[in-house]
């Protein structure tokens, strides 16, 4: 026997594809045949450019879409039942959140949605973690991108999910900001370590975030490659700043470019 | 002092400027005062015989009140059930429209026909007015969500029901304070030329009433009373939407 | 999945008209509103019956003219109302302030006033251009403010004049807004020409219907409101074309 207990599969994609009807009646594929295992606890980042399928993999695991043909189970179920038992955290680019709530009460909906009583402390308690203490009743329109963001992450995670879902969360940010909310997430989640599925299209973020990388070209959308990130947890933003890092950013870059695809 | 002087007349030059004008056109081209008379005349009728108007005028006001908050219940109640049905919706969004692209004021005489000559009627004619608003505006409003949030009430598991009461109905209410906003100024009007037409009472009836025995200056200060009773509902439903939507989105 | 959906709306929107229509027939039919709903076919009887085309004809003209005319008058008097607040920013707040204090002012309550200062047969006129004047000033104030800052920027760089400006961006990028104002101020010149004609015209639609509701003329009543309704209705169709025509061009 192993000292190191044998990874338990959490999210599990078996030979998924996914395919849209168009105006015209015919058909597009937007995703060729997928094969993937997320272990739990492990943090995937899905890599790609737009129009990939990425975010199309995000919906198949969110049960926002059904596949085409596979199927998609987390520990063995169907992803609607997750979302049925409230058990599903997601962030997309998109804020989302409600403007006629005020912070606090845009994080403790979950709560609302799942018909459970609100848990006040933990509401608090995640808006101190994602460093919004003292904004509790500020209605969204007054926060900035960033600080919205954080909103967004914190009502992700108010019901302790099983799964955490974030869809380009930081997209919409500037550079600066994207990088300061990448730390913050980081030490977030290294407290937490919940599944989570990243889709994005920034090497940078994927390397400092993840465990492992998947890489993933378009039209149709298809794994390239996967590389497991070396660098131990938690990371100290001095981690980009480390040859190997850059390394695996060029690395990463080079797999990114349509010639990378074919070479 | 100068300051406020100074909003003021950056404000009202266009209102003050109307009345200026109203007033030397009558003493420029001194016209006999039974046809039209002057402001002041108007004004004293007013402030001499302020019963007749204060009961004919809280009657109408009541009429109108009354019919809008109806019409707005009715169309709102209309537009959640069809919401709630893709067949209802396709079927009554069409009919909204083609009555909004009509002049529905004028279905008043038909309205005054199938109903008789009494009060009632006029607040039917104020229900069925606001009525349209009110569903066109609010249908509108249960199908504009803030973007992204249907996705995100899907994955966190929430039932149909939370999803309207929690998201669909307060999506709606931008939308519906348009549509009352809309709506206050039309049901001042309708209820009015109701009143006007049926000869019932309430303004409209005093309107004509004035009108037809010559007391010009009756018929006028019936229509500053009207003006002053619409402009106020109108700046009332104003800011409540402005405040609303402060707090809203 | 567009195309079929495009073909259901269509379906279900016919489906609701037609719907509409037999409903109006069959109460009129079995008189459940008694005897002063009409069965829509005794309405188009009596509406298309050649005896009584001179009678409509005469309606319609006066009518119309009517609401052409105020039309054009109110659609003039707020494109002015609303350049001059454009480029004389100063005058804005007190333009505003008038045209919702009009808009405020429940129409009939002006018509002795214009009955005076025109005459009987130009107050529906008078009242339709009030109407007019209102949405066309707000949807072109709110038209004349929608081009971007970055295409403003790049004018003033230029060293564009003022009124170049307004010909060259602010005038094209209003255009969308001004035409659903145009398609919504419609139904407005509608009702102001009809209040207008209940005030005393000796003539047209709106007199026709307070005469017929007078006198218990039920078919006469309800044709001429179909009438009103169904040209405003047409007039509103063909504005939508121009408005979707605009929104693709300038948008």
């Amino acid at each position: 026997m192993s000292l190191v207990p044998a990874p338990v599969t959490a999210i599990h994609l078996d030979h998924i594809s996914k395919s849209f009807t168009l105006d015209g009646g015919g058909t597009i594929a937007a995703l060729g045949e997928v094969t993937l295992k997320i272990d739990k606890g492990e943090f995937v980042a899905l890599l790609g450019p737009s129009g990939c399928g990425k975010s199309t993999i995000l919906r198949l695991v969110a049960a926002l879409e059904e596949p085409s043909t596979g199927a998609v189970t987390i520990e063995g179920r169907a992803p609607v039942e997750l979302s049925r038992q409230h058990r599903l955290g997601v962030a997309f680019q998109d804020h989302a959140l409600l403007p006629w709530l005020t912070i606090a009460q845009n994080v403790a909906l979950p709560y609302q949605l799942a018909g459970k009583p609100v848990d006040k402390a933990r509401v608090s308690a995640l808006i101190a973690l994602v460093g919004l203490a003292g904004f509790e009743a500020a209605r969204p329109k007054q926060l900035s991108g960033g600080m919205r963001q954080r909103a967004s992450i914190a009502r992700a995670l108010v019901l302790k999910p099983d799964v955490l879902l974030l869809d380009e969360p930081f997209g919409a940010l500037d550079a600066v900001t994207r990088r300061q909310m990448n730390v913050e997430l980081q030490r977030i989640w290294s407290e937490q370590r919940i599944t989570t599925l990243l889709v994005t299209h920034a090497v940078d973020e994927a390397l400092f975030l993840a465990d492992r990388v998947v890489v993933m070209t378009g039209r149709p959308g298809k794994i390239l490659k996967t590389v497991e990130v070396p660098f131990a947890r938690p990371r100290h933003p001095d981690v980009t700043r480390e040859p190997r890092f850059h390394e695996l950013v060029d690395e990463l870059t080079l797999a990114l470019e349509p010639a990378g695809g074919h070479g | 002092m100068t300051k406020m002087l100074k909003t003021f007349v950056s404000r009202y030059w266009g209102v003050a400027g109307v009345l200026l004008f109203w007033q030397a056109w009558v003493t420029i081209t001194g016209v006999n005062s039974i046809v039209v008379p002057h402001p002041i005349d108007v004004a004293r009728d007013i402030v001499t015989e302020p019963g007749v108007y204060l009961s004919n005028g809280s009657q109408t006001l009541f009429l109108a009140a009354l019919g809008l908050v109806l019409g707005m219940a009715l169309g709102t109640l209309v537009a959640v059930l069809a919401w709630s049905s893709d067949i209802l919706s396709g079927i009554l969004t069409p009919l909204g429209l083609v009555f909004s692209s009509v002049p529905v004021v004028a279905l008043i005489p038909i309205i005054a026909r199938l109903f008789g000559y009494d009060v009632k009627t006029v607040l039917a004619i104020v229900v069925i007015i606001s009525f349209f608003p009110a569903f066109v505006f609010t249908s509108a409003g249960l199908k504009t969500l803030p973007a992204g949030s249907d996705d995100l009430f899907r994955v966190f598991g929430a039932s149909r029901w939370t999803r309207f009461v929690r998201l669909v109905l307060p999506s709606a209410v931008p939308n519906w304070m348009i549509a009352f906003r809309l709506a206050a100024p039309p049901a001042v009007l309708s209820a009015m030329v109701a009143e006007f037409l049926m000869g019932t009472s309430g303004l409209g009836y005093l309107f004509r009433s004035a009108a037809s025995n010559f007391q010009t200056d009756r018929a006028f200060g019936t229509s500053v009373v009207a003006t002053i009773i619409s402009v106020i509902c109108f700046g009332l439903a104003l800011s409540a939407e402005r405040a609303v939507l402060k707090r809203w989105t | 999945m567009k195309h079929r959906q495009r073909i259901r709306t269509i379906t279900l929107g016919a489906i609701g008209i037609a719907l509409f229509l037999a409903l109006w027939e069959l109460i009129g039919i079995r008189g459940w509103a008694g005897l002063t709903w009409p069965p829509l076919s005794t309405v188009l009887a009596f509406l298309f019956d050649p005896s009584r085309r001179p009678l409509f004809l005469r309606a319609m003209t006066a009518s119309f003219s009517m609401i052409a005319f105020g039309y054009a008058i109110g659609l003039v008097l707020g494109l002015a109302a609303a350049a001059l607040g454009h480029l004389v920013p100063p005058l804005r707040p007190g333009l505003d302030r008038l045209a919702s204090i009009i808009h405020a002012i429940p129409t009939i309550a002006l018509a002795p006033l214009f009955i005076v200062l025109l005459s009987r047969e130009l107050t529906g006129m008078a009242i339709a251009a009030l109407g007019v004047f209102f949405v066309i000033y707000v949807s072109a104030t709110s038209g004349l403010a929608a081009s971007s800052a970055a295409h403003r920027d790049l004018f003033q760089v230029f060293g564009t004049s003022r009124l170049t400006q307004l010909r060259r961006l602010d005038m094209p990028a209003a255009l969308p807004a001004l035409v659903s104002g145009m398609k919504y101020a419609v139904p407005a010149a509608f009702i102001g020409a009809i209040l207008g004609e209940w005030f005393g015209s000796s003539r047209g639609l709106g007199l026709l219907m307070v005469s017929a509701m007078q006198n218990f003329q039920i078919p006469l009543l309800w044709s001429a409101v179909l009438i009103a309704s169904t040209a405003s209705l047409l007039i509103f169709g063909l504005m939508s074309l121009a408005e979707r025509l605009a929104y693709e061009r300038y948008r």
